[in-house]
């Protein structure tokens, strides 16, 4: 593998989900690491930097935006980013991610990677 | 044989006055027996007039007996003179009070029977009921009304009903005057004993041509709140079934349509349709759960829409461009006709609007025979902006135009004709635009194709929109709760 492949997290509870992203993303040539829940996902992006966050909302315990909060409080100046999986509807949930710092969303359900 | 009381008398008087006197004056006796004999006359004068006087006493005790209410007191006087003549007109005065005491305790009976029915069925009825004076003062209030009031009839009797029983539509608190002058047909919420709040129906009615039972006014108090915790219920379990739905459902999609573009090359044509077909099916199946999910929160009030000044033309240009494969696939002709003049900002929520427009645009594909024209075209006025959206299709029946913008109306419903649709895409749609301040209609002609136009306000450059405050609004009113 690429060396200076970009590095992805994704954090998504549901394991199909969660399984496909990891499977198309790093068949594309980049590094993903992923996690099932928001705590998970945290300690993670404590432990090392990614380039990008690719974060589900609706989690177990710590939702998505909790994390997204969380992370940015500690790391007000980290330049990774942030692309939120929501579902259609969320239209609140995503200008609330926007405010704390995600830059784009993705509508899961009409979105396959490929 | 009948003596009347006047030979009684006579006797009476001869036996005690005439007969010691003749006796004294002819017979020409020692004293000391015409002083026995006049003893004798007194004593038998006397024993004669009580004779006589003696049914009196009778009469006295029938009077005391009708007096204590025993009406069928016979009085059994047989002196075969006035006295006994009196006797039967009173035994016969008395029949007849007897008769009438009855039927008036018969008709007492039947009255109370009638009432107590009336009140039997006013308080079987589950709405609350009260009845008001010209004065608005309580005459009357049924069970259900003591419940959903929290008073009793007792403490309500004769009061003005202003007193205890309040009624606020939103948090203007509606007067006697107003609901009682007019029929009034409303929901409101009613405060009663202990500022006990309940959501009713109210319904009233002006008691006309009352003057006598002196009724003014009736009010029907339907209880609201079992209904709406029964719809709250309702919608909740609609939402949470279908966000359960939908993700088993995006799973099918993701893994099916990887599958199709992964091993597209190496599957025979007709079974690679056949999974392609699957996965337009699982499509329309998730089209339809976002849809019902839409209403779902369109009915339950929080579907966000945020209107904030957009760039209108770039959406336009995205839902034109997303739909062109579409409309390829059909032969179709699609093209967007932007004014000449640059396109103001409109007041729109930029997710919603898109949806709008790939909805009409998508739908003008689907009812549009293969070869035929769809355009979006967009017109400018001083303070809206508008947006038509036309097709050379089969056009709709005048009969299915007033239902359009229902929710579950097709237009299959009337032309018995299958459609694809869910019935719910135009509905939505009208929610959105309404919700945004512009207006959404219909033309159209059966063969002659449709336009569904809406309007959307032009962006003042006044208007600022916080969208801090109202996307903490939106969560607060519960978008995230699932």
């Amino acid at each position: 593998m690429d060396p200076n492949s970009k590095k992805i997290l994704l954090v998504e509870d549901e394991d199909f989900i969660r399984e496909l992203y990891v499977r198309q993303l790093t068949k594309a040539g980049f590094q993903v690491k992923s996690a099932v829940d928001g705590q998970t996902g945290l300690n993670l992006l404590k432990s090392e930097a990614f380039d990008l966050l690719l974060l589900d909302i609706m989690l177990p315990g710590m939702n998505g935006l909790q994390l997204l909060r969380e992370f940015k409080t500690q790391n007000p100046n980290s330049k990774m980013i942030t692309i939120l999986l929501t579902n259609l509807g969320q239209e609140a949930v995503i200008k609330e991610g926007f405010e704390l710092g995600a830059q784009a969303y993705l509508i899961k359900a009409s979105y396959t990677p490929d | 044989m009948k003596l009347p009381l006047l030979f009684k008398l006579i006797t009476l008087i001869f036996f005690a006055v005439f007969v010691p006197l003749l006796a004294i004056n002819f017979l020409n006796l020692q004293l000391p027996i015409s002083l026995l004999f006049g003893a004798i006359s007194i004593a038998l004068a006397a024993l004669i007039l009580m004779l006589i006087l003696k049914p009196l006493d009778k009469f006295v005790e029938a009077a005391k007996a009708m007096g204590a209410g025993n009406l069928h007191y016979k009085l059994d006087i047989r002196s075969a003179d006035e006295l006994q003549t009196v006797a039967d007109a009173f035994n016969l005065m008395a029949g007849s009070l007897a008769f009438s005491f009855q039927k008036l305790e018969q008709e007492k009976d039947i009255l109370s029977a009638e009432k107590n029915r009336i009140d039997s069925v006013l308080s079987s009825i589950v709405d609350g009921i009260i009845a008001l004076d010209f004065n608005g003062n309580v005459v009357f209030a049924n069970k259900a009304a003591e419940a959903l009031t929290g008073f009793t009839n007792l403490e309500l009797s004769s009061k003005s009903i202003a007193q205890f029983i309040h009624l606020f539509s939103d948090k203007d608190e509606i007067p006697t005057k107003i609901y009682c002058d007019t029929s009034f047909a409303q929901v409101v919420n009613l405060v009663g004993k202990d500022g006990k709040q309940t959501r009713v129906k109210l319904t009233t009615s002006k008691i006309e041509g009352a003057v006598q039972t002196n009724l003014g006014c009736l009010l029907i108090l339907h209880d609201l709140s079992k209904e709406e915790e029964l719809e709250r219920m309702k919608l909740d379990f609609v939402s949470m079934a279908s966000h359960e739905l939908k993700t088993p459902l995006t799973s099918i999609i993701g893994y099916l349509s990887v599958y199709i573009n992964e091993n597209k090359a190496n599957i025979p044509t007709d079974e690679l349709s056949f999974l392609e077909r699957s996965l337009v099916a699982a499509q329309q199946l998730l089209t339809l759960i976002q849809n019902i999910l839409s209403v779902n929160k369109i009915e339950r009030d929080q579907m966000s829409v945020t209107p904030q000044a957009v760039d209108y033309s770039t959406i336009l240009t995205k839902c034109v461009d997303d739909l062109q494969n579409q409309a390829k696939l059909k032969n179709i002709t699609m093209m967007l006709n932007l004014p000449p003049d640059l396109l103001p900002q409109v007041m729109a929520d930029p997710i919603r609007i898109g949806e709008v427009v790939t909805n009409l645009v998508a739908n003008a594909i689907n009812y549009t025979d293969a070869g035929g024209k769809v355009s979006v075209t967009v017109e400018i006025t001083p303070n809206e902006v508008k947006t038509i959206v036309s097709d050379s299709g089969v056009g709709i029946p005048k009969e299915a135009l007033p239902h359009l913008f229902n929710k579950f109306f097709r237009v299959s419903n009337i032309t018995q004709q299958a459609s694809k649709g869910t019935g719910l895409g135009l509905y939505i749609a009208k929610s959105i635009i309404t919700k945004l301040g512009g207006k959404i209609w219909v033309e159209s002609e059966l063969g002659k194709g449709s336009q569904f136009i809406f309007t959307l306000p032009v962006a003042s450059k006044i208007k600022t929109f916080d969208s801090n405050t109202f996307v903490g609004q939106a969560i607060a009113q519960g978008a995230l709760n699932y």
